[in-house]
């Protein structure tokens, strides 16, 4: 029944210079649930998502997503072809 | 999750989340080698009153005193283990512990019905086979189901916590 949900909470959050526990703090959190929720081995609640989304000033679809998401860098700058 | 915490609830986190015992449960082996200590110990434990109260003899409260200390450290690291799952009040887990303490609760309760079948099967079988008296057996086998009962949800939370996020 469980999804996986994808994110790429890792990447916005080393951008970002936050730690798990800045972060886990700020959404009341546990500081390992931010850890399961990078590694892909918890999904959050609509709840937790938003405020996550929230904390970094993101639109939710930014962080998480049914699909897994491109890397960053081919969204900026496009694939290149050869 | 850290709203409207008690003083005691705050004191009980902090303890609860201290990382000095890290290497003792860092990985699944080492965690399931401290749950299979905390049973033998408790077994022990549990068995020194019986057999003290079955013989009259005194000596198995000594072993009883003996095993206490190291099932204080067991259950401590079990406890570290979990982040306080099964100590911490509700209103101190967020949502995902609060999940998992649920599915604990409900994987132990399932371990714990089966045993008390057994303890009813086995109970009946020795009263009808062995020609024990029931009435003996039932301080012994009420005492082991209770503390079975109790401390089953800490064993089930020791063996199903999963390895902790990796260092950043």
């Amino acid at each position: 029944m469980s999804e996986q949900v994808h994110n790429r909470l890792a990447v916005v959050r080393a951008e970002r210079k936050v730690s798990r526990q800045q972060l886990a703090e700020a959404v009341g959190a546990h500081y390992q649930t931010v850890g399961y929720i990078e590694r892909g081995q918890y999904n959050p609640s609509l709840d937790l998502a938003l405020r996550i989304a929230e904390y970094f000033a993101l639109p939710v679809e930014a962080l998480f997503s049914l699909e897994p998401f491109s890397p960053l860098t081919d969204e900026v700058y496009g694939r290149k072809r050869r | 999750m850290t709203t409207g915490l008690t003083k005691y609830d705050r004191r009980m986190y902090a303890v609860m989340n201290r990382r000095d015992g890290r290497p003792l449960y860092a990985t699944a082996a080492r965690r399931r080698a401290v749950v299979c200590a905390h049973i033998a110990l408790t077994a022990i434990g549990a068995a020194a009153p019986v057999t003290t109260a079955l013989t009259e003899s005194m000596w198995p409260l000594f072993v009883l005193f003996g095993a206490l200390l190291p099932w204080c450290l067991a259950t401590g690291v079990i406890n570290g283990a979990t982040r306080g799952l099964l100590e911490l009040r509700g209103r101190a887990l967020d949502e995902r512990q609060l999940r998992e303490r649920d599915r604990v609760l409900a994987r132990a309760h399932r371990v714990t019905t089966l045993l008390l079948l057994a303890a009813v099967l086995g109970a009946f079988a020795a009263g009808g086979f062995a020609d024990v008296r029931m009435g003996v057996l039932l301080t012994p086998v009420l005492f082991g189901v209770l503390v079975v009962h109790a401390l089953m949800p800490l064993w089930v939370a020791g063996l199903t916590v999963r390895d902790e996020p990796d260092e950043e």
